[in-house]
């Protein structure tokens, strides 16, 4: 009876909820665009649609598994090792499809032993890949010496990162097109409604008949890949491979997941969220250079917002 | 000292406890009998402050008081032993003696001072004429131990009534016999114990005065001479013949079986060699007390416990279940007596919950045709009188019956041929329960069985057609629902455990 009442003002509320974090994103640019004239410009746009290409494509990989109920803390070492290895290959002389191939697959196969590992022994997940992630950067090291990889490395190594099609960054499309699939997977087919089930109930999920192991260890693998391809596009962005490339994408892919929690499902990881997330996170990068604002200041700000967003969502949610 | 006036407490629609009155005197054991559900834990929680009343007073040495909090039921000095004992595993005796009062400090610094704090233990020991070794884990502590050490913790505080909720449970006789005495001391002190337990015997033997309880009301306080064990049981499960009749039912001999279980034991010893077997459309119902098994039972079965050895059979067929996904292509559905926390994706909606397993039904190649779930779901909706919004609200929104029935929508559609029933209708509303029995009903006019496990009687005297009851893991008993009675079930449960007693001896 009375869930019928207060439809409008509900509706507001639940708007701004599910919204808050977009209209936060606006917002943001709003400011930029009167504080710099610069920045609202097509081809700034444009621009940060490149810079966050690869934040984004990593961030999807952590928000398959938080949707699990798990967290990865071996991806921005995955994205370095990508790199690493995508690049030593082409400089070694292999047809480029294949410099991408097999670090993809090799993830594939790591990130399927982290899973492993976690559902088979039940050891934490934060364990398990913190461990992980500190072998892959010993690989990396060993194949690098610690040293760049930047000679030698082949014109067709650099088309993915530095392309454009009709003057938009091949890298923005892969994003978009990421995006997307991974939005299909998460809400158009049974693996993903299995995904998150597991993440909000693993034991009425296993009592469901979801093979919980399986599809747990699939989120981890399909993230380790996300990972490395991230890494592997920043390489062929910057000719060049870092053996901690990757390090920096790490923190702020989880800031991007928990940012994209609070919007659109709230409190749950979502792929749109996440894009919003990143986003966001990549906007303010952004703008607060082109005010010339310091980097460790950047930090700050980032840190702070991603702190007041989920303290927001988290009132919104309690006061309903 | 203690007295509460006509209490109320609901859940929902549902009355736990309705216009419970109950007085406890200076110095008394004032023991509380009843069945599981019959309202014992709630009163309990509401005397400590866990729970707050709807309705009803409660006078403490005469004064009308309310109880808020843990804190205020501890600092007017009601102490409580609870069933699941409330220690930190890796603190020491010491440690958790300590726990909630201000440690004794060290005089010029913050540290604590240890070797004060084993001296007042010391004291305390003595006092109550413990044996115990403080400086030992609490993980590394036996049941019998840990008690006495959560008994110490109480008397180190005010304590003017002392609850003690099944503290026996887990003891042997001769352990129990040390609480017996400790119980006495604390008496002589001038501490009134309110003591809960499902034994009769020690309560007929330790009690001045012992209340009954059942179906969330008072059955009646005696004074503990007037009574036996008859008496008691009769005063619990109330036979006074108004239990329902059942609906007779056709002959189910010659009908083929669906379960067959040969001796399964599973690897925790939980459940020991079981045996027994379910026939098409039959409903056939296990009976224990808390602890029994039974749950555990029906987790081996489906798989989510690991069995040891044994044999399951489903129509005839010997299935190797390993795991529920496993179970449930055989045609096994679990219906988990916890339903939010084994049942329902609580952040889901209706619809995503209710076709959780059977997506595959829903969906062609990768992609999940909603508008058939949408159908689907609605469908069923209707036909189990599902109340809600819509099918996309959020299942935790729902009340307890209305969620119980998402989880059975979910159950049918996988198209089961035996159902394994765990409580099913607990903390579920009376009608909800009437349409849940008659569900499972119906079933069993599909051919379909029903192993129905249940800590409540009645209900199961209501619907099984074959009663097995089930002690420490075993099955002990079995009886045609034909002429049996609550009592004489209920009988076989205490005399096992007398039983298992004189075998610990």
């Amino acid at each position: 009876m009375n869930r019928k009442l207060p439809e409008y003002t509900v509706s507001l509320r639940n708007l701004f909820r599910v919204y808050g974090t977009l209209f936060a994103g606006v917002l943001i640019i709003l400011c930029f665009s009167i504080l710099s004239p610069d920045f609202a410009s097509v081809d700034n746009m444009i621009n940060i649609s490149r810079q966050i290409s690869f934040l984004v494509i990593i961030a999807l990989g952590a928000t398959l598994v938080m949707a699990v109920g798990e967290f990865d803390l071996s991806i921005g070492a995955m994205a370095s090792l990508g790199g690493v290895i995508a690049a030593k290959l082409a400089v070694s002389g292999q047809p480029i499809w294949l410099c991408i191939l097999i670090p993809l697959v090799s993830s594939l196969v790591i990130g399927y032993i982290n899973g492993w590992v976690v559902t088979k022994f039940r050891v934490l997940s934060f364990i398990t890949t913190l461990a992980m992630g500190t072998i892959l950067g010993g690989i990396t090291f060993w194949l690098t010496d610690g040293a760049t990889i930047f000679e030698n490395i082949p014109e067709s190594f650099r088309y993915l990162g530095q392309e454009m099609w009709f003057t938009i960054p091949i890298l923005s499309f892969i994003m978009l097109f990421l995006t997307f699939v991974f939005w299909y997977i998460m809400s158009h087919t049974p693996f993903g409604r299995r995904l998150y089930a597991i993440g909000g109930n693993e034991s009425a999920s296993r009592n469901a008949g979801v093979s919980v192991a399986i599809n747990k260890n699939m989120a981890f693998a399909l993230c380790a890949m996300l990972a490395t391809l991230a890494g592997i596009l920043m390489a062929s962005r910057l000719g060049s491979a870092q053996p901690t490339s990757g390090d920096g994408l790490f923190l702020p892919a989880y800031a991007a997941v928990f940012l994209g929690m609070t919007s659109f499902k709230e409190g749950v990881p979502n792929i749109w969220g996440t894009f919003v997330g990143a986003a966001i996170i990549g906007i303010l990068a952004n703008g607060l250079t082109m005010l010339e604002v310091p980097s460790f200041l950047q930090d700050v700000v980032t840190g702070c917002i991603v702190i007041a967003a989920v303290i927001l969502q988290k009132t919104g949610r309690d006061s309903s | 000292m203690l007295e509460v006036k006509e209490l109320d407490k609901r859940f929902g629609f549902h009355y736990a406890l309705s216009k419970i009155s109950l007085d406890v005197q200076a110095g008394e054991i004032h023991a509380l009998i009843g069945e599981n559900g019959a309202g014992k834990s709630t009163l309990i929680k509401i005397l400590t402050g866990i729970y707050q009343v709807d309705s009803g007073k409660i006078f403490w040495n005469g004064q009308d008081i309310q109880i808020r909090e843990p804190k205020a039921a501890r600092k007017i000095g009601i102490q409580v032993v609870h069933q699941d004992r409330q220690l930190i595993r890796s603190f020491t005796g010491y440690e958790n003696l300590f726990l909630g009062m201000s440690y004794p400090k060290q005089k010029w610094a913050l540290g604590i001072h240890w070797k004060q704090m084993r001296v007042e233990a010391e004291e305390v020991k003595k006092r109550l004429g413990i044996q115990l070794n403080l400086s030992k884990l609490a993980k590394d502590m036996s049941p019998s131990e840990k008690t006495m050490l959560e008994i110490m913790r109480a008397a180190m505080m005010d304590c003017r009534l002392l609850i003690l909720d099944e503290p026996t449970a887990a003891l042997n006789d001769e352990e129990s016999e040390l609480l017996y005495a400790l119980i006495h001391k604390l008496v002589a002190k001038g501490t009134s114990i309110l003591y809960v337990s499902h034994r009769m015997n020690e309560i007929l033997r330790l009690s001045h005065r012992v209340t009954v309880m059942r179906n969330g009301k008072i059955a009646g306080t005696f004074p503990t001479n007037e009574m036996n064990k008859d008496k008691l049981v009769q005063l619990m499960t109330n036979q006074d013949g108004t239990t329902k009749v059942r609906e007779h039912k056709s002959s189910l001999t010659g009908k083929p079986e669906v379960l067959r279980l040969t001796g399964i034991s599973s690897m925790d010893q939980k459940v020991k060699h079981i045996s027994l077997d379910v026939k098409q459309g039959e409903i056939v119902g296990v009976f224990g007390l808390a602890g029994s098994g039974r749950t555990e039972l029906l987790e081996t079965i489906y798989g989510t416990r690991k069995r040891k050895s044994g044999k399951v059979e489903i129509q005839g067929e010997r299935v190797e279940s390993i795991s529920p996904k496993h179970s449930l292509s055989k045609g096994i559905i679990l219906i988990p007596e916890d339903r939010r926390g084994d049942g329902l994706v609580l952040d889901m909606s209706i619809r995503e919950n209710m076709t959780l397993s059977t997506l595959s039904r829903f969906s062609s190649l990768f992609h999940m045709r909603k508008q058939r779930e949408q159908t689907e779901v609605h469908a069923w909706m209707e036909r189990l009188q599902v109340k809600a919004t819509s099918s996309e609200q959020a299942i935790k929104e729902l009340s307890g019956g209305n969620q119980q029935k998402v989880v059975f929508a979910k159950a049918l559609l996988s198209k089961p041929i035996l159902f394994l029933c765990d409580e099913p209708t607990q903390a579920v509303d009376v009608m909800t329960r009437e349409e849940i029995h008659q569900l499972l009903r119906e079933q069993t006019t599909q051919d379909s069985g029903v192993l129905f496990v249940s800590s409540d009687v009645q209900e199961v005297l209501e619907i099984a057609d074959r009663i097995f009851v089930v002690h420490d893991g075993a099955t002990v008993a079995e009886f045609q629902n034909e002429a049996v009675t609550a009592e004489q079930i209920l009988q076989v449960c205490y005399n096992q455990r007398k039983l298992s007693d004189v075998e610990n001896e």
